[in-house]
């Protein structure tokens, strides 16, 4: 698991969510976005052309 | 037939005696009624009974039946929804406080589809909060609890929706399934329950947790009736983004054809290398295999992507995607959500637009890889559950919970997913097994779920403390 975020760190995402929590919450919160920072980091990596996100749109029936 | 209480058939073998006018509707109904009134202040199954509704709808289809204008395998069959299928008049809470008073306008498509084929709506189910937060404690209804034994835990999050069935409270009940919520329920309560393909199920109407995550499905005793529900359930719905145009299945009939020659695939890296499952799981699957072996099917082992690959992505998905739902009233209500549903959902504030993104990028491939094994193989087998079900109380909290799924990546390939119960463990609970196929062969998923059930003796057994009896007429 990734280095745990600081206090500090963790209070200032959560005051940028918007949210509002008790001093348990913050400390449940804050070990479990361990966990959040370690799959983002297994998910970030390189991928080819097959793998973009996109739309497909069908033509106009006339 | 040998079966002497009504409330041990199963729709298969009820429905060619309402179509004779040898089963009454509402006999019937007024049974499943009175073991509800009898036995759901034990399993706390059901968030509300309608019994005037029910009573009603059965003597409508009663004389409907009389008339001679039968609809079809549902008519006259007793039914109930989790509490997340909107129904037009009555309300649908989400077993949250914040939906307490929610009363839709509109039935969910698949309400509205049950409705018409005849089917008895005894009721609304008990549910994690928003198919999320559970098993919890500090919510308006307290959980539901294990058919097989009260002081276990009957998994979730369509909790209701399997002890329902276990305890024979109902003939068939609706899930929905985000990441196991269908199949972990069936595992635990020892039925049959179907995540069907994404896209051929519509969700329009069925309170979301993660759009692209989210299917609705039957859940039955056995297969064959989950098969009968997805003939009424699979219908294309042009307003549903993510419903699929596709020629439905004749799920009735394919679920009687012959499973000779099918090919198995075993995820065995899933349950042997990838993480740990009880020993009685695993032998519930060797046993499994063998009979499958028996029914003329081959059996080889595969290799897909490892559980935490699917796993991560599931995570990143459905936690961005249920905060966008939850996002205002979470900031302005918090204290109307249970202290589950809150944490897990404000996982999703932390996720990023580029996590959200790779996550998607990374589904692709996963969807890409799996279409691949099944170039070589029919079905894919696993276990659902990596336990039998634990006691009420033991999930634990949001990190606890952090473990290897065997169910989320077929929520994120968005494969059919059928989970049966392949016998019992020492103690009486049941084991479990999931079946999986390729998109759009749900049918075939049922069919080999069926065909092991035919096969094996285990659907004969219910669980003995809920026993009432309801003699058939016609025999």
């Amino acid at each position: 698991m990734s280095e745990a975020i600081s206090k500090e760190a963790f209070q200032a995402l959560i005051d940028r969510a918007g949210l509002t929590l008790t001093p348990p919450q913050f400390d449940e919160l804050r070990i479990a976005y361990g966990y959040l920072q370690a799959m983002r980091e297994r998910v970030r990596k390189p991928r080819g052309y097959d793998a973009e996100p996109a739309h497909i749109f069908k033509p106009a029936e006339r | 037939m040998s079966k002497t209480n009504i409330h041990d058939l199963t729709i298969a073998e009820a429905a060619p005696l309402i179509a004779a006018k040898k089963l009454s509707p509402v006999e019937l109904t007024a049974t499943y009624l009175k073991r509800i009134e009898a036995f759901d202040g034990a399993l706390n199954a059901f968030i509300k009974v309608l019994p005037e509704a029910a009573m009603a709808s059965a003597r409508k289809a009663e004389a409907a039946i009389m008339k001679g204008e039968y609809k079809g395998p549902l008519h006259g069959v007793p039914i109930a929804l989790k509490d997340i299928y909107n129904t037009k008049g009555i309300a649908t809470t989400g077993h949250s406080a914040l939906y307490k008073d929610h009363v839709p306008a509109e039935d969910a498509v698949t309400t509205a589809l049950l409705a018409e084929a005849g089917t008895i709506l005894l009721g609304k189910l008990s549910t994690w909060e928003f198919a999320i937060g559970g098993t919890s404690f500090d919510l308006p209804w307290p959980p539901a609890k294990n058919p097989w034994n009260p002081a276990h835990d009957p998994a979730g999050s369509s909790s209701g929706s399997g002890a329902a069935i276990g305890a024979s409270l109902a003939m068939g009940t609706m899930g929905t399934d985000t990441g196991g919520s269908i199949r972990g329920p069936a595992a635990w309560c020892g039925i049959a329950g179907l995540k069907p393909t994404y896209g051929y199920v519509s969700r329009r109407g069925i309170l979301p947790l993660s759009f692209s995550l989210d299917h609705g499905g039957p859940m039955c005793w056995t297969s064959e009736d989950c098969a009968l529900m997805m003939d009424v359930l699979a219908k294309y719905d042009p307003i549903d983004p993510g419903s699929a145009d596709v020629t439905k299945a004749d799920f009735a009939a394919s679920v009687k054809k012959d499973v000779k020659g099918l090919k198995i695939g075993v995820v065995r890296h899933f349950f042997e290398k990838d993480a740990e499952i009880d020993p009685e799981i695993k032998a519930g699957i060797e046993a499994s295999l063998a009979t499958f072996k028996d029914l003329g099917c081959e059996i080889i082992d595969v290799t897909i992507a490892p559980l935490s690959a699917y796993a991560d992505v599931a995570a990143l998905i459905s936690r961005s995607e249920a905060f966008a739902f939850h996002e205002e009233t979470l900031k302005a209500s918090p204290e109307l959500y249970g202290e589950l549903a809150r944490q897990r959902i404000m996982m999703g504030a932390f996720i990023r637009a580029s996590d959200y993104v790779n996550a998607l990028r990374e589904r692709g491939v996963l969807i890409a890889q799996i279409a691949k094994v099944f170039e070589t193989v029919d079905i894919l087998v696993t276990p659902t559950m990596p336990t039998p079900a634990p006691k009420l109380g033991e999930l634990g909290n949001m990190l606890s919970r952090a473990r290897p799924s065997f169910t989320r990546p077929f929520n994120v390939t968005g494969s059919p997913a059928l989970s049966i119960c392949p016998g019992f463990t020492a103690s009486g609970l049941p084991l479990n097994m999931q079946l999986i196929g390729r998109p759009f062969q749900d049918d075939l998923v049922l069919r080999l779920g069926s065909a092991f059930e035919k096969a094996t003796a285990f659907r004969d057994t219910r669980p003995a403390q809920w026993a009432m009896p309801s003699s058939i007429a016609a025999e």
